[in-house]
């Protein structure tokens, strides 16, 4: 048994429910499919303090359509990288923030947060990161809806044309 | 003294060379505290990569660093390979290994001529740009290019090395051999450069794991990570490799580590140059690319580079994401520079070998205003450099660099 | 009068220390890059970047006391220009022997790190501030061991005048050998006052921008300039009239042997800021304390029992 099968395992031993959700992408690469919040900080939790998942290398934040996506990469000792994925609506994008557990999550929070809306609960006070401080409020630039071509860089507003729901593409200051 | 003074190192500063602001509360000359503020080079590489075709993509993903250029579009393409369900072939791929072994080279001797400048030891910038000057023009040579060589391409690589390139390419790795052993006989025993580097910016073997330090920083504090062994990407599993570890973690050993880490990429190079299999440079991949997501790593100069692709069926990504080794080292760098001297702050900043676009993926191309088509080849280039400085008054063929002889 | 006059503004006064400064500077960037394998700057080099500097715009800072601000360059640079007229040159006596001019050149030379201080003080930016605070600690770090080791040659010459000590090294040439220890000494510790790398820590261009200079610009960062430039030459000066008098009674001959005797020691200084980093602040007063100041004290004790025994 590889390394990645004692993943899968040690996995849905401790979380039956998960039965055809987590699978073997390839070598080194075990897949976790989308989960509430919920059920995510159960499975992180037990990942990082009973499964040896220590290294925490990104959180890759993905835009669903109707839904985010956050793609927690997480490696153990043998080297297996886990992307354990969690999702929430874009109506309501909570997730809370994981950096109590890995520290070196907070720059990639941070970008979350300004690159498509997330709000990330408990996650520590600082500067916003990446993008400049007079970027229109409201607008997520990752999110799929939103268009580059939109912005003004002189007046640093967002203007989509009226064709666009304003409510979608956010209001500028 | 208990007076607190908050200066502010960055964004601009004579000792970065990119933009990164640094906040630090100094206590005399002790740093109590440090805030590290990145991002000033944030310019939406992302959100361009989602507009863009597989293959033009793969050109701005090039452009994310101008140092570890290569690693990155290896990992871009390795991840876009891998969708496409296609495996390039083993001339490619040694090919690669080699461009990714020249560009380590190149790295490490730029970044031991910054640490000397930031310890005010300007001559070890002098002597270490001179032979970096050497790889940059083996990378000239089969890239093209000085930076961004533009090698890679999807589903393998554009440029052969020919035969009498390979010869070149030795008589280059002799000349950077022999520079080497002098460095790291420099590292280890010059007094000034070890009361400079030593016992400063401590991350201990905990702390790397911890905060997640990747690279030259993790392995100095004993780390023994290495992407290259780990994936065994490219042509990687057939390489002798030895991971270069360091148990001092501190600024020292993160030298030590990169000076001994330039010899194992020339004895890399040495034996794909030796080893280098026919075949094919380059395979068919489709335009569309088949549904599905990859996680791509390879090991930058700097640390692991991961690139995360997820493709929709179409010519164009989906999502990607690009994370930069130095972005996962700024984690450190604040614990680092907790508890040393001011006099100490650039040269653990500059530890790290940090690049401050990687860590904000930048670049936004606009093709429309570049008027300019001229194209120059690398002889036409280098003689109008040459010319135009003479214009100038300054001939630089009266310079007479000697081959081997160097004053020490 | 006019003679005086002559003497003070152009040869060897000012005007000549301004030019031989620019040569200096040229001679001491030329080894430089010269030994870092570079081509290094064409023999105008220094007075073109002097040129230029005096020709950009001069910015001062709202907050700076700018009368203080503008007037410690001149002070300094005055400072320098007459400590270099009681320093023999080229003729066994300099311009106004005087017996204890030693002494008031070693004062002069601290006017302009004073001056320096005062420049980051006034400045008001938190990398002048920081730059002053450790010109001043420098200044506490080599002025002594600098001071004892000038002083001893003069002990072991019972005088304390530098023609006083031309004239007895002259006679007894071999007594310099005893000296050596001193002249290590001061060769390490006047990096020290000339802010040269491996102590250039109040400027440290990659911690402080620049330190106490940061704020200055055109014409008054021109004049600091030629004044640091000008004490190298002075500081080089001192050294050769204390360490190696070796003067003639025929003018060309002694300009000669003095530019063999200065390049010399500027040689020796530029070898040092070649092979060596900058290094840190605490580490600079443990060296110039725990290792030059009990040199120099051995030296002082070994030519006060010395002269009992000559």
């Amino acid at each position: 048994m590889g390394a990645e099968e004692r993943v899968v395992a040690r996995i849905l031993e401790r979380f039956p429910v998960l039965e055809g959700r987590v699978f073997i992408q390839k070598q080194q690469r075990v897949v976790v499919d989308y989960l509430v919040r919920r059920d995510f900080e159960k499975v992180l939790d037990f990942l990082a303090h009973d499964a040896g998942f220590t290294t925490f290398h990104l959180v890759i934040g993905v835009d669903n359509g109707d839904a985010l996506g956050f793609i927690y990469v997480l490696s153990n000792e043998e080297n297996v990288m886990l992307l354990l994925k969690e999702k929430a609506p874009k109506s309501k994008p909570y997730i809370s923030s994981v950096c109590d557990i890995f520290p070196n999550a907070l720059w990639h929070e941070r970008e979350l947060v300004d690159l498509f809306g997330a709000v990330v609960e408990n996650l520590p006070p600082g500067p916003r990161y990446p993008l400049p401080d007079l970027w229109p409020a409201g607008n997520y630039p990752m999110r799929k809806e939103w268009n580059p071509a939109y912005l003004d860089k002189k007046t640093m507003t967002y203007n989509p044309p009226a064709a666009v729901d304003p409510a979608e593409g956010g209001e500028s200051k | 003294m208990n007076q607190r003074i908050t200066i502010p190192i960055g964004p601009q500063h004579p000792s970065l060379k990119e933009p990164g602001c640094f906040t630090i509360t100094l206590e005399g000359e002790k740093v109590v505290s440090a805030v590290v503020g990145v991002g000033y080079n944030h310019r939406g590489l992302e959100k361009a990569c989602e507009a863009r075709t597989y293959i033009q993509d793969m050109y701005l993903i090039e452009r994310v660093c101008g140092i570890c250029s290569h690693t990155h579009s290896t990992a871009f393409c390795q991840a876009v390979e891998a969708l496409a369900g296609v495996e390039i072939s083993r001339r490619a791929a040694y090919i690669r290994v080699i461009m990714a072994e020249l560009e380590r080279l190149h790295s490490h001797l730029l970044w031991l001529g910054v640490a000397g400048h930031e310890i005010g030891f300007d001559t070890l910038l002098m002597y270490s740009w001179r032979d970096r000057e050497k790889v940059l023009d083996a990378l000239a040579l089969l890239g093209g290019n000085r930076v961004n060589y533009g090698i890679n391409t999807i589903g393998g690589v554009r440029r052969d090395i020919s035969p009498s390139e390979c010869e070149q390419l030795r008589s280059m790795l002799d000349f950077i051999e022999e520079e080497d052993k002098y460095f790291i006989d420099l590292a280890l025993h010059e007094s000034t450069l070890a009361a400079r580097l030593g016992g400063i910016g401590r991350l201990s073997y905990e702390d790397a794991l911890r905060l997640g330090a990747v690279g030259p920083v993790a392995r100095a504090s004993g780390v023994p990570t290495d992407i290259r062994v780990i994936e065994k990407y490219a042509a990687y599993d057939e390489f002798p490799m030895e991971v270069i570890t360091d148990e001092h973690s501190d600024v020292f050993g993160r030298a030590v580590v990169r000076v001994k880490e330039i010899m194992e990429s020339i004895k890399l190079i040495r034996f794909a140059l030796d080893n280098l299999p026919d075949g094919e440079l380059k395979v068919n991949v489709p335009r569309r690319i088949p549904e599905g997501e990859v996680l791509s790593r390879t090991e930058a100069p700097r640390g692991e580079d991961i690139h995360y692709v997820r493709s929709n069926g179409t010519d164009k990504p989906d999502r990607v994401r690009v994370r930069a080794a130095s972005e996962a080292n700024w984690h450190s760098v604040a614990h680092m520079l907790e508890g040393d001297y001011l006099a100490d702050v650039p040269i653990i900043i500059a530890a790290i070998d940090p690049c401050y676009s990687c860590t904000d993926r930048a670049i936004v191309l606009d093709h429309r205003d570049t008027g300019c088509q001229q194209v120059l080849d690398w002889e036409a280039l280098r003689r109008y450099s040459v010319d135009f400085y003479r214009e100038r008054g300054f001939d630089a063929k009266s310079i007479k660099i000697p081959e081997r002889k160097i004053i020490r | 009068m006019l003679a005086a006059l002559f003497h003070i503004l152009i040869f060897p006064g000012l005007l000549f220390l301004m030019a031989y400064s620019l040569f200096f500077d040229f001679v001491d960037r030329k080894i430089y890059a010269r030994l870092q394998n570079r081509t290094g700057p064409r023999w105008y080099q220094p007075l073109a970047d002097f040129l230029k500097l005096l020709g950009k715009e001069t910015i001062i800072p709202d907050h700076a006391a700018k009368k203080i601000f503008t007037f410690l360059p001149i002070v300094s640079m005055a400072a320098i220009a007459a400590a270099y007229l009681y320093i023999p040159l080229f003729l066994p006596e300099s311009l106004y022997p005087f017996d204890g001019d030693l002494i008031v050149v070693l004062y002069l030379l601290t006017i302009p790190t004073v001056c320096f201080f005062l420049a980051g003080w006034f400045s008001t930016s938190v990398f002048a501030t920081i730059g002053a605070v450790r010109t001043l600690t420098q200044l506490f770090s080599y002025e002594v061991p600098l001071f004892m080791a000038l002083l001893a040659p003069a002990l072991l010459a019972d005088t304390w005048s530098l023609s006083g000590i031309t004239a007895y090294y002259s006679q007894h040439p071999f007594y310099l050998l005893l000296n050596i220890p001193a002249f290590l000494v001061a060769i390490i510790a006047c990096q020290g006052k000339l802010d040269r790398v491996p102590f250039d820590l109040s400027e440290a261009e990659t911690e402080l921008a620049s330190g106490t200079f940061v704020e200055y610009s055109g014409r008054y960062y021109a004049i600091f300039r030629l004044a640091i430039d000008c004490e190298l030459v002075v500081v080089s000066s001192l050294i050769a009239a204390v360490y190696l008098p070796m003067h003639s009674d025929s003018l060309l001959l002694g300009i000669v042997i003095y530019v063999l005797e200065t390049l010399l020691i500027l040689f020796i200084l530029a070898l040092i800021r070649t092979i060596m980093a900058r290094i840190r602040i605490e580490q600079m007063v443990v060296l110039c304390w725990k290792y030059l100041t009990p040199i120099a004290l051995l030296q002082i004790i070994a030519n006060l029992l010395l002269k009992g025994v000559l």
